[in-house]
């Protein structure tokens, strides 16, 4: 009984986890040396989509530049919940964004297939979450601004 | 038998793609192809499988070697 | 008048005579070299050690090289050709910088190693040549050549104003060494999808030329989540052009061209 549990369990065990987890995950095969058709072709980038490309990185931007005013506007006008949830929803979508850009350069579509999907999912989950909490924080508490004052002086 | 790696299966597929392209050569010089690949594969036989950074130089200069040796202008290898 | 151009002279030849017979001491630098034959892909790469007297060496990196493949390891290979940083043959990580071998003089600190590795995250070929298939294809997928509709009248060559020729400086020196792509972290990652920082200065370059007529179609080229948009201005590339070219801002100036349209 021993030895057979031996033969069969013991390797599997003592394997150690990370390198069952990484074979537990599935990556695609990449071409030899990145080429793709023959050496004297052109590389062919992925097809032209604006939501991805340039209006991203603008709304990007815009969002950075407005929380800058509107994070420094309580400290002078005293909290307003208009204020307050721009606030909360720009800095959730500054979250998102900037989660988002760290899936696509470490778990690439093209290595990870599905992987990338289920990553967007989750991070598209928890940023649904995050805005219910707000919500919820607008309600009650009365905004994040009144609630981080209130940890200031707690 | 046992599941192939993802290497192996690489492997295997520039071997048939390098065995398929013989029909693209003149009849006569077949024969010299054939034994040039076996002798080309057969020469890293050894190599264990856990090399892998090993294996895949091989498998990128093959493809760049597949790529030149398929052009039609070449008809015979010695 | 005549008399005194003589005298100098006298004195110049003196001067160099006097200086040619003093003998220095062997000041030993120790160069560690990346090495790695395809020959014999079972051995792994290895790290070399060779020594080199710099008072008998010329004053950079690529002069050392040279030594050591003609006095001491012939087999020792690396891509070079104008020795004066005008061909981009030469890159290579040195001392743990992206650079080319003929414009890093040596560290004169003889109590240092100096490590020479290829450049970093290519396949490599032979010790310090990377494979720059990949990278040339790149090059080659943002048609870097002048497009145009109509040509001139006058049957003659594409005229272009002073200012207008003045944008391009900073951009055409590029030699495509690939010396900041491959310092680029976000090229490390996806350097299959991302086009890294020399191409996108190179894309730059045909964008803002006045006489180029496909602005339109370069642009969309660029339109992706992955060829323009991975970079997050990490600066790497500006860092380390060893012709002190900044591709970071370039590629910045793209993405606010892009930005509206």
């Amino acid at each position: 009984m021993f030895s057979l549990s031996r033969q069969i369990g013991i390797k599997s065990i003592t394997r150690p986890t990370t390198s069952i987890l990484s074979r537990s995950i599935k990556t695609i095969p990449q071409p030899p040396g990145y080429v793709v058709g023959t050496v004297n072709d052109a590389y062919i980038p992925p097809k032209p989509h604006k939501l991805e490309g340039s209006y991203h990185w603008t709304a990007e931007r815009l969002v950075s530049i407005g929380l800058v005013p509107l994070t420094l506007a309580p400290l002078f006008t005293g909290v307003s919940t208009l204020l307050d949830s721009t606030l909360s929803a720009l800095l959730l979508y500054h979250c998102y964004a900037g989660f988002q850009s760290c899936i696509i350069d470490y778990i690439p579509k093209r290595v990870y297939g599905n992987y990338f999907n289920y990553a967007m999912y989750l991070l598209t989950f928890g940023t649904g979450i995050a805005g219910y909490g707000i919500y919820k924080i607008e309600e009650k508490e009365g905004g994040v601004t009144k609630l981080v004052g209130k940890l200031w002086k707690a | 038998m046992a599941k192939r790696s993802g290497l192996q299966r690489e492997v295997l597929k520039l071997y048939r793609m390098s065995i398929r392209c013989i029909k693209t050569k003149p009849p006569q010089t077949r024969e010299h192809w054939r034994s040039f690949i076996h002798e080309e594969f057969g020469k890293y036989k050894g190599i264990p499988k856990i090399q892998f950074n090993t294996i895949e130089h091989l498998i990128r200069t093959g493809y760049k070697r597949y790529e030149m040796f398929s052009n039609p202008q070449i008809k015979d290898i010695h | 008048m005549f008399r005194s151009i003589l005298r100098n002279q006298q004195k110049i030849s003196l001067r160099t005579l006097a200086t040619q017979a003093t003998e220095k001491a062997p000041r030993i630098k120790k160069f560690q070299i990346y090495r790695w034959n395809p020959d014999t892909p079972q051995e792994q790469p290895q790290m070399k050690t060779y020594e080199i007297d710099l008072n008998k060496c010329g004053p950079m990196v690529l002069d050392a090289l040279l030594k050591i493949k003609n006095e001491e390891d012939a087999t020792l290979t690396f891509r070079r050709s104008c020795r004066e940083g005008i061909c981009g043959s030469c890159a290579m990580n040195i001392g743990g910088k992206n650079t080319l071998a003929c414009l890093c003089r040596i560290d004169q600190d003889t109590a240092k190693e100096t490590k020479v590795y290829p450049l970093p995250h290519m396949f490599v070929v032979r010790d310090l040549v990377p494979d720059l298939t990949h990278f040339y294809k790149q090059y080659k997928s943002i048609e870097p050549y002048l497009q145009r509709e109509d040509h001139p009248a006058d049957g003659r060559e594409n005229l272009q104003s002073i200012a207008d020729r003045a944008k391009l400086d900073g951009l055409y020196e590029c030699i495509l060494c690939a010396c900041c792509s491959t310092s680029c972290p976000s090229y490390w990652w996806n350097q299959q999808q991302y086009l890294g920082p020399a191409v996108l200065m190179q894309a730059y370059r045909w964008l803002i030329d006045s006489r180029d007529q496909a602005t339109a179609q370069r642009k969309a080229m660029l339109q992706n989540s992955m060829s323009l948009y991975r970079c997050h201005t990490i600066m790497n590339c500006a860092r380390t052009c060893p012709k002190g070219l900044n591709p970071g801002k370039a590629i910045a100036e793209i993405k606010k061209q892009m930005a509206f349209d």
